[in-house]
């Protein structure tokens, strides 16, 4: 890695957060990293297994802050009810990507074969395209992605990675010091 | 119940007393059930701006959440100056505005703006209400935020047909349920204990007490605290007041326009504790430079994010300044004398060196001998409101205060025209305390509108106005910082302000030299309501000292010796 990406790998955090499933709070969360001057890399939101609490996995690049500001500055939201920072901790990272390639009679089989080495799948197919799914931790997406260029990519369409970290908690932990939970906003 | 008598229910029962409001098509519902509730006093302000400057200086000198109304689009976006000063400043006030009905919300109804949105980053927390049945939940959770953890503007955006629903029986909530939001930290103890001790030990201690003293009543822990420990002590412009000005351990004021011997003590110290202020570039001037000997750098507030936000601790105490200092001080060992004398001596030393001064033999009214003069009549009792400027800081460093709360003004947003509605709200919370708003002729003008609402409600602010005609603060930032190319701040334009004064209703005098300055305070003093005071200043009086943009503490300037 060259020195700004070095840089630029070190700003990029990895967060997951319980939040109030409220209209706006999506724009609270995405305001309040704009604001910041931190920059949204993936953002993934569903439902978690409570009633009225989603889950979201943010990839953030804390641009000039110092990095710790995302999570603290999240954590003032009143609807986040629980963050961590995963950046540091053990974790499970998992993205899905929709690839759609164009293929002809002298690319085909070789893309076949290269999806499968990959441990693609083909969704959908006909004469001139596959509809092709990666799945996996979001750096061997990235790998994959990489290999299936030497093909012509028309679309692609990509979850944002999820993660969950490998605590035996329920829900992310606490920094040390505080007390359980919430900003002083 | 129609939901506007709910509302209105609910501020009572959060025991609300005064709302600072200004109706229209979106919150009319709410103004037909006012008159059925004698025991809110509302005061109908002139612009939706000092309405929120109002309640925000009712907050201040009250320690109350301050109330505004405004109606839907422009009513509620003419808040949004006045919120985004009190988040700046950690300030508690509860906005209700109205909204178009809920059915049309998002179809570009006349009058509608997305408020939740807009105030959104300017405010601690809003909520936007569709249903009746929410009036009374959101209501409580609304002063909740608004007056704990770090204080802060909350906006309600309540629809038109939420306001008119009828529900017979509401039900008012006894708890309040926020998972996501726990304001109150135990400190860590072992913390405190390590910070008592790192300060027990430094050789060139230094403490900086902001805006969080005050808000949490901590200026006697503060003192206390100072004293045990024979630590030098200044404060922000917000925390003024926090440590008493003439205490012999006293800095006064830091920051870029801070005192030479706080600059010096800062820049010298080898421990530095900040307690209840965030690390704004207003205190630090250039960060790289700021405080470069301090070994131990001990952040002490409330706010978690502050923490390393600017300025990495050594040590981080999460807590309020007064539950914090409270626990810090029995940890103290207080220092040998002769082990603090040499660091005091030498602050004493950068005070006989670097004392404030000003021009006082060119002739013309100096700005510094109307504060002086003021300050020798109200002594420890009358509160200051001063606005933006060059006003605000010959306020802030030719007062001596004493006590907490009793010096009011924008500091983290700087929000001219602030000063004059600030000055009313705070006189209508403490009616038995004398009220000065010191201002520019520029950022007056910004607000002067709310005049009718002084002479209405004959409420007795004093306005000092520095008139030197023209935006000083920028005129001098042009001629130090900018080759001295004045551009766009001649206000030689200006109306007669006495004049301007009687068309509203009250008194004006003209004052023009330092010989009037005692019998014109006599007539402010002695003459019932509202009066205005027009001091023509000198035109090219400057606020020193002062560091230049872009450079640390240690680049401070001083009055120049050849300036006549
Ligand atoms: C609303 C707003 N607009 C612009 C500014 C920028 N500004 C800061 S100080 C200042 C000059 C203020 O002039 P005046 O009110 O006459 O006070 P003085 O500095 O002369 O005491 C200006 C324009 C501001 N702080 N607030």
């Amino acid at each position: 890695m060259t020195t700004p990406e070095i840089a630029r790998a070190q700003r990029l955090r990895v967060l997951t957060a319980v939040v109030e499933d409220h209209p706006g709070v999506l724009s609270r969360v995405s305001g309040m990293i704009r604001r910041r001057g931190f920059n949204i890399h993936g953002l993934s939101v569903g439902p978690t297994g409570v009633p009225g609490r989603s889950r979201m996995t943010l990839t953030v690049d804390a641009g000039h802050a110092e990095v710790d500001q995302v999570e603290k500055q999240l954590d003032r939201l009143i609807e986040v009810l629980e963050i961590e920072d995963l950046t540091e901790t053990p974790r499970i990272n998992r993205e899905l990507a929709l690839v759609k390639l164009a293929v002809d009679e002298g690319s085909r089989s070789r893309a076949l074969t290269e999806i499968d080495r990959l441990g693609g799948r083909v969704l959908d197919e006909d004469r001139e395209q596959l509809i092709v799914e990666l799945s996996g931790e979001f750096e061997r997406v990235e790998i994959a992605l990489e290999a299936l260029r030497s093909f012509r990519i028309v679309d692609l369409a990509r979850s944002g990675p999820v993660a969950i970290s490998k605590s035996r908690d329920r829900g992310p932990a606490r920094a040390p010091g505080t007390q359980a939970g919430g900003g002083a906003g | 119940m129609t939901g506007a008598d709910i509302v209105l229910e609910a501020l009572e029962r959060e025991g609300v007393r005064v709302i600072f409001g200004y109706p229209g098509g979106a919150n009319l519902p709410i103004y037909k059930e006012l008159p059925k509730h004698p025991r809110l006093r509302h005061i109908l302000v002139r612009h939706e701006q000092g309405a929120a400057h109002m309640a925000d200086g009712y907050a201040r000198a009250s320690g109350r959440a301050g109330v505004v109304f405004a109606t839907s689009g422009p009513g509620a976006l003419n808040t949004i100056t006045g919120l985004a000063t009190a988040f700046m400043d950690s300030v508690p006030l509860v906005a209700i505005t109205g909204q178009v009905a809920s059915t049309v919300v998002g179809r570009d109804a006349f009058q509608e703006s997305d408020v939740v949105g807009c105030s959104m980053p300017v405010t601690k927390h809003n909520y936007l209400i569709t249903d009746v049945h929410d009036i009374p939940r959101v209501i409580k959770e609304a002063f909740h935020i608004a007056t704990t953890g770090r204080p802060g503007p909350v906006l309600i955006d309540v629809c038109k047909d939420a306001q008119q629903a009828d529900w017979p029986d509401p039900v008012w909530p006894q708890a309040i349920q926020l998972p996501g939001y726990r304001p109150a930290f135990t400190p860590d103890l072992s913390q405190l204990e390590r910070a008592a001790d790192a300060l027990s030990r430094a050789e060139r201690p230094v403490i900086l007490a902001g805006h969080g003293v005050i808000l949490s009543g901590g200026e006697e822990e503060l003192i206390a605290l100072a004293e045990k420990s024979a630590t030098p002590t200044g404060t922000t412009l917000l925390g003024i007041g926090a440590f008493p000005v003439r205490h012999p351990l006293s800095l006064h004021m830091t920051g870029f326009m801070g005192t030479g011997w706080n600059l010096k003590a800062v820049q010298d110290a080898d421990l530095l504790m900040c307690v209840g202020m965030r690390v704004d570039d207003r205190v630090t001037a250039k960060l790289a430079d700021w405080a470069p000997r301090a070994e131990t750098f001990i952040h002490v507030d409330i706010d978690r994010s502050e923490m390393g936000k600017n300025r990495r601790p050594h040590m981080e105490v999460v807590a309020d300044a007064k539950t914090a200092l409270g626990k810090m001080l029995p940890h103290i060992r207080p220092p040998e004398p002769e082990r603090r004398r040499p660091w005091l001596t030498q602050i004493d030393r950068w005070r006989e060196e670097h004392p404030l001064r000003y021009v006082h033999s060119n002739g013309h009214l100096q700005p510094q001998d109307v504060m002086i003069e003021m300050y020798r009549r109200c002594a420890d009792e009358a509160i200051v409101v001063a606005d933006v400027g060059q006003n605000q800081i010959w306020a802030a460093l030719w007062w001596n205060f004493a006590k907490p709360g009793l010096f009011i003004n924008s500091g983290g947003a700087g929000t001219m025209g602030f000063a004059f509605p600030a000055a009313i709200g705070a006189k209508v919370a403490r009616p038995e305390k004398d009220v000065w708003c010191v201002a520019g002729e520029g950022g007056f003008v910004m607000t002067a509108q709310e005049l009718s609402v002084a002479v209405k409600h004959q409420l007795d602010v004093k306005i000092v106005l520095l008139n030197n005609f023209s935006l000083g603060m920028v005129r001098q930032f042009q001629d130090d910082f900018y080759g001295g190319v004045r551009s766009e701040v001649d206000l030689h334009d200006m109306p007669d302000f006495v004049k301007l004064a009687e068309a509203y209703g009250l008194p004006g005098r003209l004052v023009t030299s330092a010989d009037e300055i005692g019998p014109a305070m006599d007539f402010a003093q002695q003459t019932p309501g509202p009066v205005l005071i027009d001091f023509r200043i000198d035109e090219e009086a400057n606020v020193y000292p002062i560091v230049p943009l872009g450079l640390g503490l240690n680049d401070f300037r001083e009055l120049p010796d050849d300036y006549a």
